[in-house]
């Protein structure tokens, strides 16, 4: 096809998308809506998914896990007997090689405190090592994160609110008195707390989205934390809850040891002492649920689990990591694993066979399942909107080129070729694609505006599903930039608008010449 | 020489399930030049006869030749390719693009044939001037009258210098006065650039300024007429 004659074909494509403009507008309209839905859910998924993916790596567990096959293989579980040894060699090798790395000994009991109990996952950590790895201790909500060779608990925000430990933000007149002002020894003290409480009314908060259990009713008996309370106020009023006793737990657990020779599980009941120093409230809802992190030197003693140096896991990150990326190709577990091989090499040592180095992705089975949920209902419904648009444009295709019958007849009398006057149709069709994935893609781009730099409030539904539903995020679901699917959806909702044309336009052609010109 | 020559042409199809013997073996020639008519009542098969001579439709059995190549077994590009380069169609119903105007309906033949815009401009243009629309390139066909619109489509038909014309009809939507200027342009033309017309009509004004008649009936050459 010439230049002229593709100039004359679009030129009367172009015009004939004005014959029939309600039917046009219609039809843009519906290309425009489709277009404009896909990318505004893609973008949100996306949000989700971006921000689900940096909390999971950032606040839960670096990029990389070290942990014993035995213990990998049942996870699930937190076979805590599946330990292993000697993690500081390890970790001095990995800083060699330019990687961060935290241990863990990670078990499940049950927590204790004054007004009632709750199943707790226990993270017993190396505060300094765990503080250059994750970012979740720089979110306590109240008090402070925990320190080497003490026996200070920090605990998820959820459980704390459950265990009415920590300082809550929102309480109901009734639990106030009862259970803050009654833990003030002094009339000042009682003043004070009050000082820092108003109703909810007066606050200026707003009811949250998605609250099933947060009635009027209920909303007018709540108190919340001022928000002009300042951080020394903060510490007096934990100061004086912590001096009523409210802060003391008492841990319970079974440690579990496995004989070498045997392969018998021993298990030990055991009772530990402790006190909550701080309420972890992060971006990743994983950890402000039923967990608490402990200190890992606290617990080597009898007094504690008994560990003897040992850890179920040991995480790390690349020094170049930052919080702001998803782990690259040097937090890989084969870049780990190597790095590591490598420097147990140099030291004429030989990599632990009982050892296994898993990517944060092997641990996180029930975020991929709601994604993957998500990912595909999501695209289904925008697969089904696509459709319905495009069976749109075929309509409005076959109409028109019904109509035009006669038309075709002539051209084709003038000699235009069936390829010509297929790709005559399809660049009609194309153009009420371009016109509507256009508006589709602003359309979609704006609405994204908002849902990128505010987002929607899920926490009530985080906190009401205890923060484990799967996405890692806490409070705001917000979306994200998405460009190569702006792109992608704005191609393909073009070529398949042209496509859409191919059809009629082959079904007319076979209509002889002659009928065509007949045709009325 | 021959610009068309049928032979034993036969075209029969299926109207409403009925078989329909439109022709039954017609052999004709025209000549370079000819200013012909082919007559007959409704259902005679000229128009048949029109579309089978323009490879708008192909024969049930018997050739056509145009310029001495037959165009038996060509495949469907080829036969568009023919209607593209050598021959014009004028029809009943103008059939003009109505998106475009009368410069680019009366381009559109050129620009099919490759040429570039300017220069399919400015043929256009002196066509539009030799059948009297000088200054109403720029309208619609729905801001033209039908004897306007007609000699739009005679200017398409004309503007690539095809070797011939077949006109379906050409006057059979205009009034008497309107359809004798028409006559009169194509046969100024005929004489002008020895372009060959060959009309399918009933017309008894198109039969008056025709040199040779052709009379079908039922499908087959009745009577010739030659002046």
């Amino acid at each position: 096809m010439t230049r002229a004659e593709f100039a004359m074909v679009s030129d009367m494509a172009f015009r004939n998308l004005f014959r029939h403009r309600v039917k046009t507008i219609i039809t843009v309209t519906a290309v425009a809506v489709s277009v404009a839905l896909y990318v505004f859910m893609d973008a949100w998924l996306a949000g989700m998914n971006l921000d689900s993916k940096r909390n999971i790596v950032n606040h839960e567990m670096g990029a990389v896990k070290i942990e014993t096959a035995a213990y990998f293989a049942g996870k699930d579980e937190i076979p805590m007997y599946e330990s292993f040894a000697d993690w500081e060699g390890l970790a001095r090798i990995l800083e060699k090689k330019g990687y961060r790395s935290a241990p863990r000994f990670v078990f499940t009991g049950t927590l204790y405190s004054r007004s009632g109990t709750a199943p707790i996952v226990f993270n017993a950590v190396d505060t300094e090592r765990e503080k250059s790895l994750l970012s979740y201790w720089k979110f306590i909500d109240a008090g402070e994160y925990i320190k080497n060779g003490t026996r200070g608990i920090v605990i998820g925000m959820m459980a704390a609110d459950k265990l009415r430990l920590g300082i809550p933000q929102r309480i109901d007149r009734e639990a106030f008195e009862e259970d803050l002002i009654a833990s003030a020894s002094a009339r000042a003290d009682a003043d004070f707390i009050r000082s820092l409480y108003v109703p909810f009314r007066d606050s200026g908060e707003k009811k949250r989205a998605f609250s099933a259990d947060e009635s009027d009713e209920e909303l007018d008996n709540r108190l919340v934390l001022s928000r002009e309370a300042t951080k020394d106020d903060m510490a007096r009023l934990w100061k004086i809850l912590a001096a009523s006793g409210r802060m003391d737990v008492r841990v319970a657990t079974t440690v579990d040891t496995k004989d070498a020779a045997t392969g018998a599980i021993r298990h030990v009941n055991q009772l530990i002492d402790a006190v909550v120093v701080g309420v972890v409230n992060s971006p990743n809802p994983q950890t402000n649920g039923n967990v608490a992190y402990i200190p890992l030197d606290s617990l080597q003693d009898e007094s504690g689990l008994m560990l003897g140096g040992r850890i179920t896991e040991l995480l790390v990150r690349s020094n170049s990591a930052k919080d702001s990326e998803l782990p690259g190709k040097e937090d890989s577990p084969g870049a780990v694993e190597a790095a590591l091989r490598e420097g147990l090499a140099e030291e004429g040592k030989a990599f632990p066979g009982d050892l296994v180095v898993k990517g944060w992705i092997a641990f996180v089975e029930d975020y991929i399942a709601a994604s993957a949920g998500d990912n595909v209902s999501t695209r289904i419904m925008a697969f089904f909107l696509f459709l319905l648009s495009f069976i749109g444009i075929a309509n409005t295709m076959l109409m028109a080129i019904l109509e035009r019958t006669k038309e075709i007849g002539m051209l084709r009398s003038l000699g235009m070729t069936d390829g010509q006057l297929v790709f005559a149709y399809a660049i009609e069709a194309s153009l009420v694609g371009v016109i509507g994935s256009t508006i589709g893609v602003v359309v979609g781009a704006l609405a994204n505006i908002p849902m990128i730099y505010v987002g929607i409030d899920y926490s009530a539904m985080s906190e009401a599903l205890n923060g484990d539903y799967g996405y890692r995020v806490a409070a705001f679901f917000r979306s994200a930039w998405n460009v190569p699917t702006m792109i992608g959806t704005y191609l393909v909702a073009t070529a398949l608008a042209g496509f859409m044309a191919i059809p009629p336009t082959l079904h007319a052609l076979k209509m002889p010449v002659t009928e065509s010109l007949r045709f009325e | 020489m021959n610009v068309v020559e049928t032979k034993d042409l036969v075209k029969d199809y299926a109207l409403a399930g009925i078989a329909v013997h439109a022709l039954r073996g017609v052999s004709l020639s025209f000549e370079e030049g000819e200013f012909a008519a082919v007559a007959g009542p409704s259902g005679s098969g000229k128009s048949t006869l029109l579309h089978l001579v323009g490879c708008l439709d192909t024969p049930t059995s018997g050739t056509v030749a145009l310029g001495g190549n037959e165009t038996l077994g060509m495949k469907r590009d080829e036969l568009a390719m023919i209607r593209r380069r050598s021959i014009g169609f004028i029809f009943q119903a103008y059939n003009l693009i109505p998106v475009l105007t009368a410069l680019e309906n009366v381009s559109l033949p050129l620009v099919l044939l490759g040429e570039g815009r300017a220069s399919a401009r400015e043929k256009s243009l002196a066509v539009l001037g030799r059948v009297g629309l000088s200054g109403m390139e720029d309208r619609r066909p729905k801001e033209m009258s039908g004897g306007q619109q007609q000699r739009v489509a005679i200017a398409r038909a004309l503007v690539k210098r095809p070797s011939l014309i077949l006109a379906d009809e050409p006057t059979a939507n205009l009034d008497s006065k309107t359809a004798r200027e028409i006559l009169e342009l194509m046969l100024e033309l005929n004489e002008t650039e020895r372009t060959t017309f060959i009309f399918s009509t009933h017309d008894k004004l198109v039969m008056d300024y025709a040199r040779r008649i052709v009379n079908l009936r039922d499908g087959l050459v009745e009577e010739e007429i030659r002046r």
